[in-house]
């Protein structure tokens, strides 16, 4: 991996990078749209490209359960399995021992696991029993080096260390215990993964752990950076668990002010606190979600997953109780709902008041979807009903989520970050009010988004949302 | 003043004379609109259906890329609120800007019903259809009709027909009835405007081209009798309402079959026939919910039983078929258009090419066939059975019959580890042969001056085909890429399909002008080993229906309750999760 920061915001220290992987390059900040099982929903590979998306993530979890390890192993990768020519992402399917674990117990050898599944092997699992009735632990196993060994076969660019996940509001011993063990997999992951021979096409991240605790994420952070020589980059863990948003973003904080901010060490940093999937449920992913955008007022790079607009765009409890909690791959799931993405805020495509509206989501989108005038209405008309409608959704949003990307880069290099930061508040939020917790976050960067405006403050999540016709 | 016309102009033109009224035929639809852009499709060929305004699973974007030449809309989906809104839209060309087709590519036609839809329904009165819209039942007038033509100026349409969808069989009375409407709503559309009409001015420019189903279900007479009353010459204020026409059918571009409703009625008759007793209303596919529950139901559109019953089998009685067909075709001018609506199989088009001379086929089979996991191979002419791909381990699978799979069930565990493309001899279609993005978007900071990475070649890059093994994969995981890539690749099959029905049909005739035709002619020889190659009965599509049934029924068992909840969300496309 290359990594080299090209410009950076006087004052928020956000910077633009460019990171180059065995599958070409990523401009940094990015956001980078979640295909789970091998494929963005509904999407061609081709498609997706062409929307001017350079890095996608594929989730260890359910490629390891589906197509399996044989399959990825004859085809070659992930890439080549799904047709996608440009950079991936696997995450260590961690996250899924938090979201399994009612059924997990962790132990130094690894987790044990109960399917979700009947008569299906639990990820992190090569070794199959069939025979094991529902609910029972039927697999022990995922070690560090598994993990490894699966994001190998898979072949992502960037892959990830498993990471000894807790829960964010899980409070006592078990924390620092897990943030102790995160490090001590660490060291197995850079073990198995330097004489793997893989080292010249996948790129190894650490993932940070320590919870809600200053002291232990300080600890290990020291215990992290001490090994920055052999990994490419950090990642930041552990949040989302349904923390008070305000803690979520100092916890960020903390990371982003110690971890390398130094070019020549090809570092890179993201987010991976929303390992956002299908089988957990809960909707955690879609508060720290709405962290993101004003992380990327720090010194880091984000690569956003999905649901990070949504934070943009702001999620907000409303809206989640308004659908059934999911899996989010945000744009791509919000899509099949109805929902468009746009700077001046979401738009529910199935209320009436778009049945005959004859104009595309956003007139200056250059999605396909808006440039080839797909009205509202047709929308409207066929959401829900067709497949086709949430196809076309999902290319506007995730299109505009790179907008969203491209905008601020440029802000970036031009100097004028702070500045687009308002005015994205001014246009999405509007006169509906601004979530304090985002005011609060920015002004910790110099970034006073309220300045020369009189604009209210929301508390909690700060909700803007089309969900009724009366709105 | 131009010398285009000032309205686009449709034509069907025969390759030769046909020497009988019953045999294939090659021709060509021409459709040239007063911009300058001319379509050509070539027959025997194809039209694709939409669903809702659209073709299922696809993107706009996959429009232009894929083998579509002609779309059917059913326009009975607009009715839920009126107006219908395609009849809002405005400009020229309303169809193909509210649906995103190119005017240049696609030629648009529209019908009251989807003709797939064998459901029963309320009676049709003397001046309505009943036809079915998500939030129930809508009647639509002679009038109306007319007028959602004349604003939405599709470049076909199909005439308003009175086809009961009650309880076959029906009795001479309701067949005489049906006769009867179905004429004088077609006199209704042929009218000229009226200078007291609210769309004189749009009827100033458009004049629709006109397809009539041709009526009488499965009774030989009362076809017969429809038929023969397209040809008359009317008189008195009949014949004063379609002036300057002196009959219906100088009015009409082509003849329509759609094969459902005569189905049911040869199945009721069947049944009949075996059993006095029999019931024929059992025998129906499910009633459409009321209004009322439409409602109830707005935001799950529909459960999985209602999806099934959308979608029966239908005995396909094809050979009862052709002498109804001939029936209504035998008083008729022999050089205009003959369409069939939902034919089933491969087999069918091949028998209806042969012993009618169909001109037009929907591929409504085919693109069903996508919705439940199938990738259709199979080639015409058949391979030989010494031919490599007969035996190649990509062939389809071979039954207990000894015939082959017309297709693959990709739901099938036999896939997945199948790396081939999804049929045996190349597709052109862009799940087989993908084609590298030769543009991209830039959205700020990332174009080639900042990545330093080459823009892409303007040259066209081909992927390798996607695979039955990734497929398999999408279909058990409830990807619907699966779903936009399986619709690309059948649509393609059947443009190969019809394109080698045309080259044999071709060198027939080539060789009957030069004298050398072997006896019955390599068409008729061709027939007869494609439907001995393959597999009429579609046990595959059997199969693969019981599998997307299995798997969506796990989906819901296995899954937490969450996901239940989603499943229940909503359906989109005809069987597809959203
Ligand atoms: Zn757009
Ligand atoms: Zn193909």
């Amino acid at each position: 991996m290359q990594f080299e920061v090209i410009a950076r915001c006087p004052t928020t220290k956000a910077r633009v990078s460019r990171m180059t992987l065995a599958h070409g390059v990523t401009m940094l900040p990015t956001f980078m749209p979640v295909a789970t099982q091998a494929a963005i929903k509904g999407l061609t590979p081709e498609q997706v490209e062409s929307l001017g998306v350079t890095l996608i993530l594929n989730n260890t979890y359910h490629l390891n359960l589906r197509p399996g390890l044989k399959v990825l192993n004859e085809v070659g990768g992930a890439h080549k399995f799904q047709g996608w020519e440009r950079n991936l992402l696997t995450d260590s399917g961690g996250f899924q021992l938090v979201s399994l674990s009612k059924f997990t117990t962790i132990t130094e050898e690894g987790a044990l696991f109960a399917s979700p599944f009947t008569g299906e092997p639990t990820m992190l699992t090569v070794r199959l029993v069939v025979d094991a009735p529902p609910s029972t632990l039927i697999a022990p196993e995922p070690k560090p080096e598994e993990s490894i060994s699966i994001q190998h076969a898979i072949g992502a660019d960037i892959i990830m260390q498993l990471d000894d996940v807790v829960s964010s509001l899980t409070t006592g011993p078990r924390v620092g215990e897990a943030m102790e063990r995160s490090v001590r997999w660490l060291d197995r992951c850079i073990a198995y993964h330097e004489k793997s021979g893989k080292k010249e096409r996948q790129n190894l991240f650490a993932i940070v752990q320590g919870g809600l605790d200053p002291g232990l994420r300080d600890r290990c952070l020291d215990a992290m950076i001490e090994r920055r020589d052999n990994v490419a980059g950090y990642a930041i863990g552990g949040l989302s668990g349904g923390e008070e948003k305000d803690t979520f973003w100092r916890v960020i904080k903390q990371c982003a002010d110690k971890l390398p901010d130094d070019s020549e060490l090809s570092v890179d940093e993201y987010i991976t606190d929303c390992y956002s999937n299908n089988l957990q449920g809960r909707d955690i992913q879609w508060e720290s979600d709405s962290q993101k955008i004003y992380l990327s007022a720090w010194p880091l790079e984000l690569i956003w997953y999905g649901p990070a607009l949504l934070v943009f765009i702001e999620a907000t409890d409303s809206y989640l109780n308004h659908i059934p909690k999911a899996d989010c791959v945000f744009p791509t799931r919000t899509a099949r709902f109805g929902v468009a993405l746009t700077h001046g805020g979401p738009l529910n495509l199935k209320l009436n008041k778009h049945a005959r509206d004859f104009n595309p989501i956003d007139v200056n989108c250059p999605c396909p979807t808006c440039s080839g005038k797909t009205s509202r209405a047709i929308l409207h008309h066929t959401i829900t009903q067709e497949t086709s409608a949430a196809h076309a959704i999902t290319l506007h949003n995730i299109t505009f989520q790179a907008q969203v990307m491209g905008r601020a880069r440029a802000a970036i290099v031009a100097g004028t970050f702070p500045d687009y930061l308002r005015t994205f508040f001014a246009e999405y939020f509007g006169g509906a009010g601004y979530p304090e917790w985002c005011v609060n976050a920015l002004r910790s960067v110099g970034v006073d988004l309220l300045e020369g405006k009189d604009i209210k403050m929301i508390p909690g999540s700060g909700a803007k949302w089309e969900y009724s016709d009366t709105s | 003043m131009s010398s285009l016309p000032p309205v686009p102009s449709l034509s069907f033109s025969l390759f030769t004379p046909p020497t009988t009224r019953f045999g294939p035929r090659l021709g060509t639809i021409r459709f040239k609109r007063p911009e300058g852009a001319e379509i050509q499709i070539q027959t025997p060929g194809f039209l694709t259906s939409a669903s809702r305004g659209v073709v299922p699973h696809l993107s706009r974007d996959h429009y232009a890329e894929s083998s579509i030449r002609w779309v059917n809309l059913p326009f009975e989906s607009f009715l839920d609120v009126p107006p219908p809104v395609p009849t809002l839209v405005p400009g020229k060309n309303p169809l193909h800007s509210f649906l995103g087709y190119s005017l240049g590519q696609h030629v648009v036609s529209m019908s009251a019903r989807d003709p797939a839809d064998g459901r029963e329904m309320p009676a049709n009165g003397n001046t309505h259809v009943s036809t079915y819209s998500l939030r129930g039942v809508r009647k639509i007038t002679p009038a109306d009709w007319r007028s959602y033509v004349l604003s939405c100026k599709p470049d076909i349409v199909f005439a308003l027909s009175d086809i009961p969808f009650t309880n076959p069989p029906y009795s001479q009375k309701r067949l005489t009835k049906s006769i009867e409407r179905s004429a004088s709503w077609l006199a209704n559309i042929l009218s000229p405007p009226t200078h007291t009409s609210t769309y004189a001015l749009s009827e100033g420019e458009y004049k629709p081209n006109i397809l009539i189903h041709m009526a009488g279900a499965a009774s030989v007479p009362a076809r017969r009798a429809f038929a023969s009353s397209l040809v008359e010459k009317l008189l008195g204020p009949e014949a004063d309402a379609i002036k300057p026409l002196e009959t219906l059918d100088q009015g009409v571009f082509g003849y329509t079959f759609d094969l459902v409703p005569i189905r049911l009625s040869l199945e009721a008759a069947e049944k009949q026939h075996q059993d006095p007793f029999y019931s024929p209303v059992e025998s129906l596919p499910q009633t459409p919910p009321s209004a009322a529950d439409a409602n109830s139901n707005s935001n799950s559109t529909s459960t999985p039983s209602s999806e099934v019953n959308l979608d029966p089998v239908i005995p396909a009685h094809t050979d009862q078929l052709t002498p109804l067909l001939h029936a209504s075709l035998e008083p008729l001018p022999v050089e205009k258009m003959r369409l069939v609506n939902t034919v089933q199989t491969p087999h069918e088009v091949l028998r209806l090419i042969s012993t009618v001379g169909i001109d037009i086929f929907d591929a409504h089979w085919a693109q069903r066939a996508a919705d439940i996991g199938v990738a259709l191979d199979f080639t015409f002419p058949a391979p030989s059975s010494s031919s490599s791909s007969s035996i190649s381990s990509t062939a389809t699978k071979t039954r207990d019959n000894g015939k082959h799979d017309i297709g693959h069930n990709l739901y099938s565990d036999s896939y997945t580890h199948d790396f081939s493309s999804f049929s045996a001899t190349p597709c052109e279609c862009r799940a087989c042969t993908p084609i590298a993005p030769s543009t991209r978007i830039y959205h700020g900071i990332d174009d080639p001056s900042y990545s330093n990475e080459e823009p892409a070649a303007s040259s066209v890059r081909e992927k390798p085909s996607f695979t039955r093994a990734y497929i398999h994969h999408l279909l058990h995981t409830h990807e619907m890429s699966a779903h936009s890539l399986l619709v690309m690749h059948n649509l393609g099959v059947l443009d190969t399909f019809f394109a080698s029905i045309r080259r044999i049909i071709q060198r027939d005739m080539e060789a009957q002008i030069k004298g050398s035709e072997v006896e019955g002619g390599e068409w008729e020889e061709e027939v007869r080993r494609f439907e001995e190659y393959y597999d009429e009965s579609l046990v595959v599509f059997e199969e693969a229906r019981v599998m997307w049934r299995d798997v969506d029924l796990a989906r819901g068992r296995g899954r937490l309750k969450r996901e239940k909840k989603r499943q229940e969300e909503g359906t989109l496309g005809t069987a597809v999760e959203l």
